[in-house]
């Protein structure tokens, strides 16, 4: 079959089109009566509540500051704090970037390109993510320690175990969402490129 | 005719175009009806913005096709292949059981397409002229048809593979 062939069999589809009329009927009476609420403008509630848990890590961490010493676990509490609150804000600033629709006043071609080019964006931050999480991971244990009052230095096997441990398993699950995304983004790129062929 | 009827009568007159859309850029029934229904709702909000010096339908193709663009950031990604739809199956009622065969294969192919092409293809299926094409698209006219004769080149060799 050529796509002649199908060309005509797709013109002749319209004639089955019957059954689809009270459905848009409904819909066009809860449109125009404004009852109907767009589900592309709705932020995912895996991000907001992320988002959310960061926010709750970051004011644990100012509250539980002044217990925090010495100077190096100060410094390390700041950062934790910097990026618990910065992380989340430009992950869901960039979402937010992505849901504006100018739906009716971009071509065809402009809206794939700049799909395309949010979604390379995209998968760059959450890359760049994944490894501001290794950081944050280490960076929290020292500064979780002091506002506890634990002496690392005298916990059985931390030092040679458990945190050479959680180093690894972190390392493993970072490699796979890695390996995930530059897949994405290398079909993300070759549309890129195509489109300017 | 005030705003409300008018947008009515145009999307009962012009509903075929978004059903076939909503066909093309989903995978399952159910993002089929979300999309639709967000078609139908983005044409709805952006219907001030409609020139009535430009074609309705060019008007609706384009808001509905950007939609299906956006749906997909939504879903955040495509699937490389698909099912074949059980609707495409019955999209014309008199053919033998190779005819539909092959239209499965064809259309399975179309799927694989990447979006501008999957767009053009679209039009083209559509019997949309190169110049209405290039309007919703937003390529140039020569270029409309450099590109239908490279996707079906694509569709060909892809068919022979497959």
């Amino acid at each position: 079959m050529e796509l002649e062939e199908l060309k005509n069999l797709w013109e002749g589809m319209s004639d089955r089109l019957q059954q689809q009329e009270q459905h848009t009927k409904k819909l066009l009476e809860e449109i125009t009566e404004h009852k109907y609420q767009s589900k592309l403008r709705m932020v995912k509630t895996s991000e907001t509540l992320g988002a959310v848990i960061c926010f709750l890590g970051a004011l644990y961490l100012i509250l539980n500051f002044p217990k925090i010493e010495p100077l190096a676990e100060q410094i390390f509490a700041i950062l934790a704090i910097v990026l618990l609150f910065s992380l989340p804000v430009i992950s869901l600033m960039g979402l937010k970037a992505m849901q504006r629709l100018p739906v009716s006043s971009k071509t065809y071609l402009e809206t794939v390109t700049s799909f395309r080019k949010s979604r390379v964006q995209f998968i760059r931050f959450q890359r760049l993510t994944v490894s501001f999480g290794l950081f944050l991971l280490v960076i929290s244990i020292p500064v979780l320690a002091s506002i506890k009052g634990i002496d690392l230095s005298t916990t059985e096997h931390f030092w040679t175990l458990t945190f050479p441990m959680g180093i690894v398993a972190f390392c493993v699950f970072a490699f796979w969402v890695l390996k995930s995304y530059t897949k994405s983004l290398k079909a993300a790129e070759q549309l890129l490129s195509e489109i300017n062929n | 005719m005030n705003r409300k009827e008018d947008f009515t009568k145009a999307i009962q007159a012009h509903q075929g175009l978004l059903f076939k859309i909503s066909l093309m850029y989903t995978h399952n029934l159910q993002d089929r009806e979300d999309l639709y229904q967000e078609m139908v709702y983005q044409l709805w909000k952006s219907y001030d913005s409609f020139n009535a010096f430009s074609k309705l339908s060019t008007w609706m193709y384009r808001v509905a096709l950007n939609t299906a663009i956006y749906q997909l950031k939504k879903s955040k990604r495509t699937p490389v292949t698909t099912a074949i739809d059980p609707q495409m199956y019955h999209i014309a009622e008199h053919r033998d059981q190779a005819d539909e065969e092959n239209l499965k294969r064809i259309y399975s192919q179309i799927q694989k397409l990447n979006l501008l092409e999957k767009g053009i293809i679209l039009l083209y299926l559509e019997a949309k002229s190169h110049e209405e094409i290039s309007e919703i698209i937003g390529i140039s006219k020569s270029n409309v048809g450099t590109r239908i004769s490279r996707i079906k080149e694509k569709l060909k060799t892809q068919l022979a593979t497959n």
